[in-house]
């Protein structure tokens, strides 16, 4: 008894120090987070001062010193000797200051993060790899080894990333493994892959193949080709109308036979639809300076740490400057002294599913062209924190994966069960080659050269010169396809319902020097229907694209600040067409909604941040979809459908107002006209506003209802994100910030013939990932004013600035 | 057995785990400094329930100071955002405060676990 007694503290000391140092869900442990000596506390770090300081650091592996010029935005001006000590030195410098968004960016796409989270990730990961994440980064990895400078690149950088892991104490982890518990494995550059590859998640994941088919079966095909028409309206396309062909097409595939497959179910959300990006370039002949001037916003879903890390890049055969994605080498969107490019997403088919027919239970084999085949089977291990391992089968037909059996559930609900997916993400593929070649590009033909290495995911590659060519390519590997062939879900039975074949890469869509003066890009149609080739029904609405169209052709004596408004440019096309038509329904308001009709006639059609009418525009649209479709094509969560776009929309208020769908199914005693539905929407919205907002006021002003946020990539954390910005814009806008997505970069470049070209960014964020940083978020007012930063391009490292800061060598002694 | 001890000897034993536990903290793992104070109690047999309070006092001083330097030292936003982590809406000075009681803690329940292995 006495023994017990004196053990008893010490049993109890033990028991909390355990407590502490370990985390219990989504508690962090709390003593080694909060010591101040080891926890969160060592992550602070002093806003540096004005004046200049020099360091050296030792880095293995260098061939020889490096030279880092940080500037007031703390990015890193690097000055190598070749080529390997500048991609090592990209990795190193990119990791001191996002190594746990690298790692875990990757770890998620790689489907692992289990590893970190436990049990709760197994979806998702499961998800991914299913998808073929990891194989596709295989395979990927493979095509990139094939060119020696890639694989140069992907070594030393993974080497860089790996100096930098390994010198790091335990108190010196990125906050983030403090919060989460665990520590940083060695980079490898198959993550470098599997980083690239996520893009096409991100980007060209989008299917709707499994909604058709089910729009198809209720329907029928001339119902669904009607609502779900093949060129929009109203469409102002990348490519201008009229551009000549300069190629011979090739022939098409005769297509496959007739088709309507099983469709399936399930529901959960899925991609967010407003990820698009806007870029263009204007010629010398509209520009004050007589010089191209080129600019691009990529709008991505906002996160912190930011999506994008700046640099400027130099050695032997290169000085290029612009935004890196942390995790892979080069720079994706910049600039030289010579060219500046940007990309944009195109929303083309590359992704389809094919109905698969096992023999048996087994799924050994499936059927087709006539005979049984035998699948392949990729093992997938998933290593799950605080529990069991899990491992998982998966079964591949020629076509590719096969994502969910009959039986599984889908973890979104545009995924068909039972099908085979067959998807570009997976193909061998050479984007490193691209962009090495795009960093080092001197002219059109340089970067038209780069481009015919790059696969997935598409982009528009826009282009200036200081020669005075601007340029766009619509680019990237689609397959050849016959009309409309993988709109809906195809038969894995047909042999010709395959990929046969790709566009020649010359033949994808693409001009030089239009007479019109300007090129540009807004994720809209890239082709008119005259195009010899079909790549895809459905692109992002036409708006932004015809927008920035309208706007560049009347603007003259461009300068690189009209520009920056146009970026930031809230005006409502949409709202220019369509608001007249909604009023002339609105017959008999109430005396409640005198208010709103005066504010809507009064609107200037601007989405500014302060604005009412936007506020009450955007939400009226989003009930007026729902209210006109919704019966027809959501009356199930079970058989998931597309809504017809907005587009066919405004076609069937202005020219159909007889049309049956106007008709609410829902109600059997009274058949609804147009003028119910829209006025109906009209009333419900206000309602639905006063309910959130109180009485119509500054509450209603459409920042305070959008509410943009920049979230920390760990879902949940406020505290290290940043809310309630109040910016305007919307999805359809040129200035497209929504709630959670919006430009994720600014950048405007001006090129000179024989001086330093003039360029200017931001990013909604800032260089470091650290919270315990100044620089962590320090860009975010500057992007959410709508203004940009002086990019500071350097000839050499012994260059004088004001705007130099923190000086450091790295050296191998 | 339990002797009353004087008010200086009390300060000493203070001081002495203010000077290892810091010590050992800059090079050892969090929970050392505990540890380390159940060492001391248990060699200098302070009586029971005067080293839980030694111990707590020492621990609370080191950690809540040693956070108050560190921020000092490097000013930033951290605090203020990790205040809104625990959630303490923002206050750093409690942030402070729960450093301290969690340095305290640990110092207590070791100081503690030391004097009364001693003590057969």
């Amino acid at each position: 008894m006495k023994l017990i007694k004196s053990i008893f503290p010490l049993i109890l000391a033990i028991l909390w120090t355990y407590a502490l140092d370990h985390n219990w869900g989504t508690l962090p442990p709390l003593g080694k987070l909060l010591s101040p000596f080891h926890g969160f506390w060592v992550n602070a770090e002093q806003p540096e001062t004005e004046e200049a300081s020099e360091e050296t650091l030792l880095i293995p592996g260098l061939k020889e010193p490096v030279q880092v010029i940080y500037d007031e935005m703390a990015v890193p001006h690097v000055f190598a000797k070749n080529d390997h000590d500048l991609f090592l030195a990209q990795g190193y410098l990119t990791a001191k200051d996002r190594l746990w968004q690298m790692e875990f960016q990757t770890h998620f796409a790689g489907g692992r993060i289990s590893e970190i989270v436990g049990e709760k990730g197994l979806g998702s990961d499961q998800f991914q790899r299913r998808m073929g994440s990891v194989y596709g980064a295989e395979n990927s990895y493979q095509g990139m080894k094939e060119d020696p400078k890639a694989a140069l690149a992907l070594n030393a950088y993974s080497d860089g990333v790996n100096a930098y892991i390994s010198g790091l104490s335990e108190r010196e982890l990125p906050l983030e493994y403090k919060l989460l518990n665990y520590k940083p494995e060695p980079w490898t550059p198959i993550k470098s892959a599997l980083f690239l590859k996520n893009m096409s998640f991100v980007l060209a994941s989008g299917t709707d193949d499994l909604k058709m088919t089910n729009i198809l079966r209720k329907y029928g095909k001339a119902i669904a080709e009607d609502l779900f028409p093949n060129y929009p309206f109203q469409e102002s396309p990348i490519i201008p109308v009229g551009t000549l062909l300069d190629f011979k097409p090739v022939p098409i595939p005769a297509g496959p036979n007739d088709f309507v497959g099983l469709g399936s179910a399930m529901s959960t959300p899925e991609k967010d639809p407003n990820i698009g990006s806007n870029n263009w370039a204007v010629s010398g002949n509209k520009t004050v300076s007589g010089l191209p001037i080129l600019a691009n916003d990529p709008h991505l879903t906002l996160s912190l740490p930011s999506i994008w890390y700046q640099m400027q890049l130099v050695a032997p055969g290169v000085n290029v400057y612009g935004s890196t994605m942390p995790g892979t080498p080069n720079v994706i969107i910049g600039f030289n002294k010579n060219i500046a490019w940007g990309v944009t997403n195109v929303g083309s088919d590359v992704l389809d599913w094919y109905q698969v027919k096992f023999k048996d239970a087994s799924k050994r084999e499936y059927w087709h062209g006539g005979q049984w085949k035998k699948t392949t089977l990729r093992i997938e291990k998933f290593k799950i924190r605080g529990g069991k391992d899990f491992v998982d089968t998966v079964f591949f037909t020629h076509h590719g994966p096969v994502v969910y059996l009959s039986h599984e559930t889908p973890l979104r609900s545009n995924i068909p069960v039972g099908h085979a997916l067959r998807w570009i993400a997976h193909d061998k593929s050479q984007e490193l080659t691209t962009f090495y070649k795009l960093n080092r590009a001197s002219d059109y033909e340089s970067y038209q050269e780069a481009l015919r290495y790059y696969s997935a995911p598409a982009q528009n590659f826009i282009f200036a010169s200081n020669q005075g060519d601007i340029a766009l390519w619509v680019n990237g590997k689609f397959p050849l396809k016959a009309k409309l062939q993988g709109k809906y879900l195809l038969d894995g039975t047909d042999p010709a319902a395959d990929w046969t074949g790709f566009i020649p890469q010359e033949h994808n869509p693409h001009v030089k020097n239009p007479v019109r003066g300007f090129v540009s890009s807004a994720n809209q149609s890239s082709t008119d229907p005259s195009y010899p080739y079909y790549m895809g029904w459905q692109y992002a609405p036409s708006e932004r694209g015809t927008r920035i169209n309208e706007r560049l052709s009347s603007m003259q004596k461009i300068t690189m600040d009209s520009l920056r408004g146009l970026q930031n440019d809230n005006f409502n096309l949409r709202a220019r067409k369509l608001l007249p038509l909604l009023m002339s329904f609105v017959k008999s308001p109430k005396p409640s909604q005198g208010v709103a009709i005066n504010t809507l006639k009064s609107w200037n059609l601007q989405n500014s941040s302060e604005s009412i009418g936007a506020t009450i525009f955007e939400n009226w649209v989003l009930n007026l979809q729902a209210a006109l479709w919704d019966d027809e094509f959501d009356y199930d969560a079970k058989i998931p459908m597309n809504r017809p776009s907005m587009d066919r929309t405004m076609h069937l208020i202005e020219f159909e107002p007889q049309a049956i769908w106007w008709d609410n199914t829902a109600t059997k005693q009274k058949k609804e006209t147009i003028g119910d539905i829209i006025e109906g929407t009209f009333g419900a919205t206000l309602d639905s506003l006063t309910k959130q907002h109180g009485p119509i006021g500054p509450e209603w002003a459409w920042y305070q209802h959008k509410q943009t946020g920049i979230r920390h990539l760990i879902p949940g954390m406020d505290a290290l994100s940043r809310l309630h910005i109040p910016m305007g814009g919307g999805g359809t806008i040129v200035n497209a910030t929504t709630t959670k997505t919006g430009p994720s970069w600014r950048m405007i470049v001006e090129l000179s013939k024989e001086g330093t070209p003039r360029a200017y960014g931001v990013y909604p964020g800032g260089q470091s990932g650290n919270p315990g940083s100044a620089h962590y978020d320090d860009l975010i007012d500057t992007w959410a004013k709508g203004e940009l930063r002086s990019l500071l391009y350097l000839e050499n490292p012994n260059q004088k600035s004001s705007r130099v800061r923190k000086k450091i060598i790295l050296s191998t002694k | 057995m339990h002797q009353s001890l004087s008010l200086s000897f009390r300060s000493a034993i203070v001081l002495l785990m203010l000077v290892l536990g810091i010590l050992v903290e800059l090079y050892l793992p969090w929970y050392v400094m505990g540890i380390s104070f159940a060492i001391l109690t248990y060699l200098l047999s302070v009586n029971p329930p005067q080293s839980f309070k030694l111990g707590f006092i020492a621990g609370f001083l080191i950690w809540a100071l040693a956070g108050f330097w560190m921020n000092y030292q490097h000013p930033s936003g951290l605090p203020v955002r990790m205040a809104h982590v625990f959630p303490l809406g923002g206050n750093v000075f409690g942030l402070y405060v729960v450093t301290g009681l969690l340095g305290g803690l640990t110092g207590g329940f070791w100081a503690w676990a030391g004097s009364k292995l001693r003590q057969k």
